[in-house]
């Protein structure tokens, strides 16, 4: 399981952990804060917090981001942590090796 | 060049500019706001402390008091909450901050009245002169500025290099 951004929010007296992979998609397009920012119409520091897990975005602003990288929302954002990339590769090589 | 070109120029090279049209990213002060209202404070009990003709304690206090008061604004323009178009997050955090610095300076101004039902006790200080008062107000207004700017920027983490 790889390191992710988490942000939490306590409700009901549990604490709900919402990870994302925003900056794996960030490098992946090769897109700046800056850009990524502007693309949705907010601060860079703010797409620096959601990163990092600080802060958690209103559904309007997970929407665009993730409208911006044409993805589903839920490749995004998600309250179980993501598999790293090198495990989707390997469990992609794999099907691969099986298939031929 | 003319004139005003000249001074369009100087603006630029201050660097006024920055402030001014507000291109400077929003900065965290987690402890100036702290030594602004100390200095408000003490230069106001200073001058507050002078009846009759201005003293040494005067001529501390007074630059004290309105050198915090003249910083109060720029503290709250460079800021988390300065007055210029926000994000959601930053909405969030301005919120929050100005609903709590709200509710502090509103205790402290009943607390004020509460105080001021002792105004006959001979040994117990009261604002009486017109300075003192309006001093009072000026300092309220200060205060409103730099608990805000104070408050956001500990609401939210700290910066990373990248940001």
């Amino acid at each position: 399981m790889c390191k992710h951004n988490a942000s939490s929010l306590i409700r009901d007296g549990h604490v709900t952990i919402l990870y994302n992979r925003i900056a794996v998609f960030r490098a992946e397009r090769g897109a700046s804060r800056r850009e990524l920012a502007e693309a949705v119409g907010v601060n860079n520091q703010t797409i620096g917090y959601l990163e990092r897990g600080d802060y958690k975005p209103s559904l309007e602003l997970a929407m665009k981001i993730a409208a911006y990288f044409g993805v589903p929302i839920e490749l995004l954002f998600s309250f179980r942590p993501f598999e790293s990339v090198a495990d989707t590769l390997r469990r992609a090589a794999a099907a691969g090796e099986q298939s031929q | 060049m003319t004139l005003l070109e000249r001074m369009d120029r100087l603006v630029y090279a201050t660097r006024i500019d920055r402030v001014i049209f507000m291109k400077a990213p929003p900065r965290s002060f987690r402890w100036t706001p702290l030594f602004v209202l100390a200095a408000l404070i003490a230069g106001y009990v200073l001058m507050a402390r002078t009846t009759g003709l201005p003293d040494r304690g005067f001529l501390i206090g007074f630059p004290l008091f309105y050198g915090a008061l003249v910083a109060a604004p720029f503290l709250r323009i460079l800021g988390p909450t300065a007055p210029r178009p926000l994000d959601e997050r930053e909405l969030i955090v301005k919120a929050r901050a100005y609903a709590i610095s709200g509710a502090v300076l509103a205790s402290f101004a009943m607390l004020g009245c509460f105080y001021m039902a002792s105004a006959g006790v001979p040994w117990l200080w009261h604002p009486s002169a017109a300075l003192d008062w309006l001093n009072l107000g000026f300092g309220f207004q200060a205060g409103g500025m730099l608990l805000p700017t104070w408050i956001a920027s500990w609401l939210q983490p700290r910066l990373d290099h990248d940001d």
